[in-house]
């Protein structure tokens, strides 16, 4: 544990050796206390006033006001919680799915192989947007089912990495080794495989929490996303657009705040890329099994 | 020479007799208008062409393709179009009505009875009459003396109003075409159909055998189809359309302030939140009640019109013949009586909450509606959740009256009263909502009283006093503001522009200055 514990404070480290992912780092960070702290600042988000409504950004009012006379930065504050919310839910439910599937069809590379990833083929050819909307449509529109299609749609990514690592693990020396001593399929797989393939899979946690942020934004936005009051991100953009004139920062400061999100985690899953390929461009003499 | 009242007026049928074609009607200006090519952004895409199906999304094109038998001025007095006379019986059991000569249908096939009498059996079938069905209600039986002669018969004394409005309604479709109408437009119009593209555009060009005289004015009429109002508006601010119609009050606001011209006709919408009193709490009519003043009419009007329309507290626009602005003064938003109401009702705080506000989606202002609604029950301890659904899910729950609670807009608000009716939420059998029988007994009398009232001035005084009255008292759907629908927003080179009765879109009239 404390080894892990070491692993991943080196790794915070060298994250913040680099300008851009520290800076990223720092505003998901902002983002994320706020958002979990959210209850304890004196915003309301749902609070009304209609006779101040589409003021612009003001001390009172920091961002304005949205056409209900509600504070918008007290709504992009309990906008991050939905957002982020259903980003680390729908990763939690794309690894939790496509990780295993990944593994078995990986490691037993027969029939199993073939039928696993067909369905994860299949479900790779649906566009995220319409499959996600197909699914809200049958679950109905709120938070959960929008957390659920996204997680779904994020399972083949998953799915796919696993497998690949596998099949690249499964013949390699410390894998055998412990197939010698009779190692149970499951063992090897979540035991022993899982471990030495985890890097890649935090990538595309990183990566799928952008895309699952941006996936609630154009759900919000085209009218399928979590239903009002509940703010949202894509909802006030969606709201905003039609205030363009009399109000920009409606639109534009949940826009802004939108992009550098996505953005810092997108320069996080680059910056992660490129360590964790300079260490297997390092290690490259002793094979990955040389890192353990 | 006596001077005719305007009851005298229609009821001889000297309405204008014969009189040459509306030339006398259009602006002075439109003598000096130019022709051309007039591009219109509209924000929805037809559903056909049948104009028994006329709604919203057809505005546009049905007063272009077709004609109606006679047409109303935008402050209601009755003008003849395809009729040049009618007579109304003197027991107002039918009115014969004398057709005009000279007129082809876009096939070229002679405009005579027999096209009225093709459309008034269409009209009075359930399946084909679709929304000209109800308005039928009142029709016995119709005869053709001759070719230029339809005489409609009554089930009973029928109104002056009710019978102009029939006829105004009446939308001559050619026999031949008459089972095709949906995809082929089959009208006497302005204009004939020259291309579609589905959800792109729509292009009409001048109909050469019309029988206005002058008109149409502009030879090519393009309507394109936009998805946003913002898209519409700035299309229209970069000269590439020449009139936005049927766009957002907001935006009509805006181009109006950097100088557009904008029009506005008589024909409003009335918003009304539609209640399901056949289910949970709004089963108690003192809870129904408090809704009449739990209804933020000033902010909803403000945020979901940008103040364009007027609060009302009945379901009449201004230019009813019912409507009464003191009830919007008695039923003014007011949050102590409505508490006082809520407490009458003997409901628990539980019960009280225990539905649904079924929202429109795709409609931002009853999305903007729904919110304030929301806000202000939560203010009498009333915290219920907002179920939004998009485009057809939530029409067929409308429709199909599934749901507790909704804000839906109702048409018809300016014509004869009894018309309301024709709304879903108002009908008095078959009513989707509130089922059969209809739960609220006095308004069902009400609207039949309305009906028969075709005395004096003082009776049909009494019968919409009385209708009134039953409306807020029974409560099951409480009207918040009217709205324009068919705002035309147009650049400072179009002239000639008609206002129309209804708020159709009138292209014949409108040329380039």
């Amino acid at each position: 544990m404390s080894e892990t514990l070491a692993a991943f404070g080196t790794l915070l480290r060298r994250l913040f050796a680099r300008r851009g992912a520290a800076l990223s780092l720092i505003f998901l960070g902002l983002v994320a206390l706020t958002a979990i702290f959210a209850g304890l600042l004196p915003l309301d988000p749902l609070a009304q006033s209609v006779a101040d409504s589409l003021k612009p950004p003001s001390a009172e009012n920091w961002f304005g006001t949205d056409e209900l006379g509600r504070d918008i930065l007290a709504r992009v504050v309990y906008g991050a919680r939905t957002s982020l919310v259903t980003a680390f839910g729908a990763v939690f439910i794309a690894a939790l799915i496509g990780v295993p599937i990944g593994l078995v069809a990986g490691f037993y590379g027969d029939w199993r192989d073939s039928i696993l990833m067909r369905c994860i083929d299949v479900l790779l050819a649906l566009p995220n947007i319409l499959f996600a909307m197909a699914l809200i449509a049958v679950l109905g529109r709120s938070q959960g089912a929008a957390l659920i299609a996204v997680g779904i749609a994020g399972i083949p990514g998953f799915a796919r990495i696993a497998r690949a690592q596998v099949m690249a693990l499964r013949q390699l020396d410390f894998v055998m080794a412990v197939r010698g001593f009779g190692g149970r399929p499951s063992y090897i797989m979540f035991r022993t495989i899982l471990p030495n393939a985890l890097s890649p899979l935090v990538v595309q946690a990183i990566v799928l929490a952008s895309i699952a942020i941006l996936l609630e934004a154009a759900l919000a936005f085209l009218g399928v996303g979590v239903p009002p009051p509940t703010p949202s991100w894509g909802e006030m953009l969606r709201t905003g657009k039609s205030y363009l004139y009399e109000a920009p920062s409606y639109a534009v400061l949940p826009g802004l705040v939108l992009t550098l999100t996505i953005l810092s985690f997108d320069t996080i899953g680059r910056a992660l890329t490129a360590l964790l390929d300079h260490d297997e461009t390092d290690a490259s003499g002793a094979t990955v099994g040389g890192r353990r | 020479m006596t001077k005719l009242s305007r009851r005298q007026f229609c009821m001889t049928g000297l309405a204008l007799a014969g009189a040459a074609p509306l030339a006398a009607a259009l602006p002075a200006t439109a003598q000096q208008l130019k022709g051309g090519t007039l591009r219109v952004g509209v924000l929805s895409e037809l559903a056909n062409f049948d104009p028994q199906q006329l709604s919203t999304v057809n505005f546009h094109v049905m007063k272009n393709l077709y004609d109606s038998l006679i047409e109303y001025t935008p402050d209601g007095k009755p003008l003849p179009s395809l009729a040049t006379e009618w007579t109304i019986a003197p027991d107002k059991k039918s009115v014969s009505v004398k057709l005009r000569d000279g007129v082809t249908f876009h096939s070229g096939t002679p405009f005579k009875s027999d096209a009225v009498l093709a459309t008034l059996q269409k009209g009075s079938d359930p399946k084909r009459g679709k929304h000209v069905f109800s308005t039928m209600a009142i029709v016995k039986d119709w005869s053709a003396p001759d070719e230029r002669t339809v005489v409609i018969n009554f089930k009973a004394p029928a109104p002056e109003r009710q019978i102009l409005d029939l006829l105004q309604f009446l939308i001559p479709i050619d026999p031949k075409g008459i089972d095709t109408v949906e995809t082929v437009p089959a009208g006497t119009g302005p204009y004939t159909l020259v291309n579609r593209a589905v959800g792109q555009s729509l292009t009409l060009k001048a109909n050469p055998k019309y029988w206005r005289e002058k008109q149409p004015i502009v030879q090519d009429l393009v309507f394109t189809v936009f998805s946003e109002d913002a898209a519409a508006s700035a299309a229209l601010e970069s000269g590439a359309i020449d009139i936005v119609y049927n766009g957002g009050s907001r935006s009509a606001v805006r181009l109006k302030g950097a100088g557009y011209q904008v029009f506005s006709g008589p024909g409003k919408l009335v918003q009304v939140f539609r209640i399901n009193s056949t289910r949970g709490p709004f089963r108690n009519k003192s809870f129904r009640q408090a809704f009449n003043y739990l209804v933020d009419r000033e902010s909803m009007l403000r945020v979901g019109y940008a103040g364009m329309g007027q609060v009302v507290a009945l379901p009449w626009a201004p230019a009813s013949p019912a409507f009464d602005a003191a009830y919007t003064k008695t039923y003014a938003y007011d949050l102590e009586k409505a508490k006082k109401l809520l407490a009458a009702s003997g409901l628990s705080p539980a019960e009280m909450k225990n539905w649904k506000l079924l929202v429109y989606g795709s409609e931002e202002a009853a999305v903007a509606l729904s919110q304030i609604m929301q806000g202000t029950l939560a203010k009498v301890g009333i915290p219920i959740e907002l179920t939004v659904l998009q485009g057809a899910e939530y029409v067929t729950a409308q429709l199909a009256g599934d749901f507790d609670a909704t804000f839906g807009a109702i048409g018809n608000v300016q014509k004869f009263p009894s018309r309301v009716s024709t709304n879903t939420i108002y009908r008095t059998v078959q009513n989707p909502v509130l089922k059969d029988p209809h739960p609220h007994p006095a308004y069902v009398e009400a609207i039949a009283k309305v009906d028969a009232a075709a005395g004096g001035d003082a009776e049909v005084k009494a019968a919409y006093d009385n209708l009134n009255r039953v409306l807020v008292d029974e409560a099951f759907a409480v009207p918040t503001n009217s709205y324009d629908v068919g705002l035309i927003v147009a650049s400072e080179k179009i002239g000639g522009i008609t206002l129309d009765m209804d708020n159709l879109f009138v292209a014949r009239t409108i040329g380039f200055k």
